[in-house]
C-alpha cells in the first residue's frame, strides 16, 4: 500500500501543533507517571498487608483500610485521568489541526488538579476517608477535582467547534464524549451520595460510578487512542468506518445503564440490577464491534506490532478491553455474579479496567506522542520492551489470581453458615498473586518513569529513526524501513 | 541549546524552528478517511447471541419491573437449620411443614369469614376452633369444601344462616392442604389422627360426591357418619410417601 507523502506544509503544521502542546502535555504525562509509581507502591503494600495482616501493626498509616483507597485514588485520579487528559488534549489538537493556545491556563489547572489529587490521596491516607470506593475523599475535595477537570478539558470544545474538516473523525467523537460524560457521572454521583441518599442507594450509585468511569470515560479515551494509533501506524484506513460509528453510539446509549448489578440481590428493586446486567451484556455489542473492527484493520500487520511500541501497547490494551467487557458482563448475571459478588474478583475487574485496558492503551499513546512533542527519540527500545512484558505479565497475573481467588472467596461467602473469616483464609493465598503483580508492574513503571523524565529534560536520543522494540538485523536504523512505526 | 531556540517560537505565526521539524513528524503516516468494509456473518451471529443473552438476563431477573419487588423471580432462599430446616445440604424440609405452609397460603381465601384466628365472627360466621365439623372425620369436611353448605346449620351449639360457597375450583392439592391446615391448626384431633388429608383423597372425594349439584344442607351432611374419613393411604409426615396399609398411625 502506498502512503501519500506529507507535504512540507503538513509537516510544518504538525510540528506547530506538537510544539504548542509540549509543556502542558508533558506536564500531565510526567506527573501522571509519578502518581502511577506511587499508586503501584501503595497497591503492592496493600496486597502485602492483606496477605500478612500483622505487618506494621502499630502504624495506623499502614492499615489496609487506608492503603487500598489511597492506592485506588492515586491510580485513577493521579495517573489514569491525568494521563488521559494529556492524551485527549494532544489528540484533539492534532485531529482538529488547531494548536493549543491556552498553554498557561492548562498548566495552571493541571497544577490545581494535582493539588486536588494530592488532597484526595492524603486525606484518605490520613484517615478522613469515607469508605466509598473512588469517591472516598472528604466532601470538599470533589468540587476542586470537578472544577480542575472542567477548566482543563474545556479547551477541547472550542477546538472541536473550529475543526478544519467538516465531519469529525471517530477519535474526536470519543474524546468529546469522554470530556462531557465524566463531569456528568462525577457530579451526579457525588451530589447524590453526599446529599444523604439512603445508604443502600449510595452503594448502588457508587457501583454505577465505578462502572461508568470504565465505560463512559476510560473506554472512550482508549478507543480514541486506538482509532488514531492503529491507522496511523499501519498506514491503513479503519476497516469499517460505519461500524466504528455504530460502536460509539451503542456505547453512548448503553454505558449509563451499567453498574447496579454489582449489588444484585441487594435491597434494590429487582429491575435495577436486571437492567444493569442486561446493559452490561448489550454493551458487548459495542466492544465486540470495535475490537473486531480494529483487529481486521490490522490483518497481516504482525510485523508492525512486533516492532512498534505504540502499536503493541494499543493492541494489547484493546484485547484487555474485550476481556474486561466479557468478564464484567458475565459477573453481572446472577449465574456467575452470585459467586463473584463482594470478592477479590471485583478488585481484579476494576484493576483490569484501570490498568489492563486503559493504562496499556495510554502507554501506547504516550510512546507515540512524546517523541513528537519533545523532538527526541525514546532512549532505549529494550526498556520499552521490559515495560511492556512486565506490565503485561503483571496485569494478567493479577486478573487470573483475582478471578480464581474471587471464585474461592465468593463461593465461601455464599454459604451462609460458614464463618466470614474462612473466606479470607481460603483466598489469602491468591493475594500473593496480587502482590507479585504489583511488584512486576512497579518495576515496569520505574523504567517508564525514568525514560519519560529523560525525555522531559531533553536527554532523549537525538539521532534519526524511531526507537523500536527490536532492531532489525541488517536494516537497523533505517528510517525509511521503519516509516511510521512509532 | 535547542530548548533556547524553542522558547522563542511564535505559535500563532506557525513559525517552527529546524529543531522542531523532527524526524518523528516527517515519518508519520497520513490519517486515512474511514474504510467501508463489511463484517462477516460471524459478527452478526455473535451480536444475535449477545442480544438473546442480554434479553434473557433482563426479563428473567427483573421480575415484572415493579418498584416493590426486590428479588429475582426464581430466587429460592437457602434453608437454615437454625430455623428448623435440616442440616447439611439444605433442602431437607419435612414434607408436612411444606404441606402446612401451602395450606396456610390457601387459607387466605377463608380469612374474610373465618378470620386468621379461625374463630369466625360471633353470630355471623362460624368458628373452626371447637367446631365438630372440623374435629370429626374428614369426609364431612371434604364434602363442605367441595360443594359448600347452605344454612341454617349449627356449629358448636350456635345456629348460623349463611351460604358457604363451593371451593371445587381449587386443585386437589390445595383443597387437601387447606383441610390439613385447619385440622392441625384449629382442630382438636381424635387420638391417632394426624389430621393429614392428601391430594389423592380429595381426588377420590370429587368422584364420591360428584352427584351433588347444590350446596349441602345440614340434613344431607348429617347423613354422612360423623367419624367417616376420606379413603386413601396415610402418608409419612417426613417424606410424604404413602405408608403401607395397616402401618403405624
Amino acid at each position: 500500500m502506498t502512503v501519500p507523502q506529507p507535504t512540507p506544509e503538513e509537516i510544518k503544521e504538525r510540528a506547530t501543533i506538537d510544539r504548542s502542546t509540549r509543556y502542558p502535555v508533558m506536564f500531565f504525562f510526567t506527573s501522571a507517571a509519578a502518581w502511577l509509581l506511587a499508586a503501584t507502591i501503595l497497591g503492592f503494600l496493600s496486597s502485602l498487608k492483606l496477605r500478612v495482616p500483622g505487618l506494621w501493626d502499630e502504624c495506623q498509616f499502614m492499615g489496609y483500610g487506608r492503603l487500598f483507597p489511597a492506592h485506588l485514588n492515586a491510580l485513577v485520579y493521579g495517573w489514569a485521568m491525568q494521563a488521559g487528559i494529556g492524551v485527549m488534549l494532544w489528540l484533539m489538537a492534532r485531529l482538529t489541526r488547531t494548536p493549543l493556545r491556552q498553554t498557561v491556563a492548562v498548566l495552571v489547572t493541571g497544577h490545581l488538579w494535582n493539588a486536588a489529587v494530592a488532597l484526595a490521596v492524603c486525606t484518605v491516607w490520613f484517615g478522613f476517608g469515607k469508605s466509598i470506593p473512588l469517591l472516598d475523599f472528604p466532601t470538599w475535595v470533589w468540587p476542586i477535582l470537578a472544577i480542575a477537570y472542567a477548566l482543563t478539558v474545556m479547551w477541547v470544545i472550542p477546538m472541536f467547534r473550529t475543526r478544519r474538516e467538516g465531519l469529525p473523525y471517530i477519535s474526536e467523537m470519543f474524546v468529546v464524549g469522554a470530556v462531557l460524560w465524566f463531569p456528568w457521572i462525577f457530579v451526579t454521583a457525588n451530589i447524590l451520595i453526599n446529599k444523604g441518599t439512603a445508604p443502600v442507594m449510595g452503594a448502588g450509585l457508587n457501583a454505577w460510578f465505578i462502572s461508568n468511569l470504565s465505560y463512559f470515560w476510560m473506554a472512550p479515551v482508549s478507543l480514541a487512542v486506538a482509532y488514531y494509533i492503529i491507522p496511523k501506524i499501519s498506514g491503513r484506513p479503519i476497516f469499517s468506518y460505519p461500524l466504528a460509528h455504530a460502536s460509539f453510539w451503542l456505547l453512548a446509549f448503553l454505558a449509563g445503564w451499567t453498574g447496579f448489578s454489582r449489588y444484585m440481590g441487594g435491597p434494590f428493586p429487582a429491575w435495577m440490577s436486571a437492567i444493569s446486567g442486561a446493559a452490561s451484556i448489550f454493551i458487548l455489542l459495542a466492544i465486540v464491534a470495535t475490537v473486531v473492527n480494529l483487529m481486521i484493520s490490522l490483518k497481516g500487520c504482525s510485523k508492525l506490532w512486533r516492532y512498534s511500541p505504540s502499536l503493541r501497547f494499543t493492541v494489547f490494551g484493546m484485547l484487555m478491553l474485550a476481556i474486561y467487557a466479557i468478564l464484567s458482563a458475565a459477573s453481572s448475571t446472577y449465574f456467575f455474579g452470585k459467586d463473584l459478588q463482594f470478592s477479590h474478583f471485583m478488585v481484579g475487574l476494576d484493576t483490569l479496567a484501570f490498568y489492563g485496558f486503559f493504562s496499556m492503551t495510554i502507554f501506547g499513546a504516550i510512546y507515540f506522542i512524546v517523541p513528537r512533542i519533545t523532538g527526541s527519540e525514546w532512549p532505549s527500545g529494550e526498556r520499552i520492551r521490559t515495560h511492556f512484558w512486565f506490565s503485561a505479565y503483571g496485569i494478567i497475573t493479577l486478573v487470573i489470581t483475582m478471578l480464581v481467588g474471587g471464585i474461592a472467596q465468593g463461593g465461601d461467602l455464599a454459604v451462609w453458615d460458614r464463618a466470614f473469616s474462612v473466606s479470607f483464609v481460603n483466598s489469602s493465598a491468591y493475594v500473593v498473586g496480587r502482590a507479585t503483580a504489583w511488584g512486576l508492574i512497579g518495576y515496569s513503571n520505574l523504567l517508564f518513569l525514568c525514560q519519560l523524565y529523560q525525555m522531559f529534560i531533553g536527554k532523549g536520543r537525538k539521532s534519526e529513526g524511531p526507537t523500536l522494540l527490536h532492531t532489525e538485523p541488517g536494516k537497523a536504523a533505517s528510517a525509511k524501513a521503519a516509516a511510521g512505526m512509532s | 541549546m535547542a530548548s533556547e531556540e524553542n522558547n522563542n517560537i511564535d505559535y500563532e505565526q506557525g513559525t517552527v524552528s529546524a529543531a522542531d521539524l523532527h524526524d518523528s513528524v516527517r515519518r508519520e503516516n497520513a490519517l486515512h478517511p474511514g474504510g467501508e468494509g463489511t463484517v462477516g456473518i460471524s459478527v452478526l451471529v455473535i451480536s444475535a447471541v449477545i442480544l438473546i443473552l442480554g434479553g434473557g438476563q433482563l426479563f428473567s431477573t427483573s421480575n415484572g419491573f415493579r418498584d416493590n419487588i426486590y428479588t429475582s423471580s426464581d430466587y429460592v432462599p437457602e434453608t437454615r437449620p437454625s430455623l428448623g430446616g435440616e442440616d447439611g445440604g439444605g433442602a431437607e424440609v419435612a414434607w408436612i411443614d411444606d404441606w402446612m405452609k401451602g395450606g396456610k397460603k390457601v387459607y387466605n381465601n377463608c380469612i374474610a369469614c373465618h378470620q386468621a384466628s379461625g374463630l369466625g365472627l360471633a353470630g355471623q360466621f362460624p368458628p373452626l376452633v371447637g367446631s365438630e365439623w372440623v374435629d370429626g372425620g374428614t369426609t364431612r369436611l371434604g364434602a363442605i369444601l367441595l360443594h359448600g353448605i347452605n344454612g341454617p346449620f349449627k356449629v358448636a351449639g350456635q345456629s348460623y344462616n349463611q351460604l358457604m360457597p363451593a371451593w371445587n375450583n381449587l386443585s386437589d392439592e390445595k383443597v387437601a392442604q387447606v383441610i390439613t391446615y385447619i385440622r392441625r391448626e384449629f382442630g382438636a384431633l381424635p387420638e391417632g389422627d394426624d389430621g393429614v388429608v392428601t391430594a389423592e383423597m380429595i381426588k377420590a372425594a370429587r368422584d364420591q360426591f360428584s352427584g351433588q349439584a347444590a350446596p349441602y344442607t345440614e340434613a344431607e351432611l348429617l347423613a354422612i357418619p360423623a367419624g367417616d374419613n376420606l379413603s386413601g393411604a396415610k402418608v409419612d409426615l417426613q417424606t410424604g410417601e404413602p405408608l403401607p396399609e395397616g402401618g403405624e398411625n
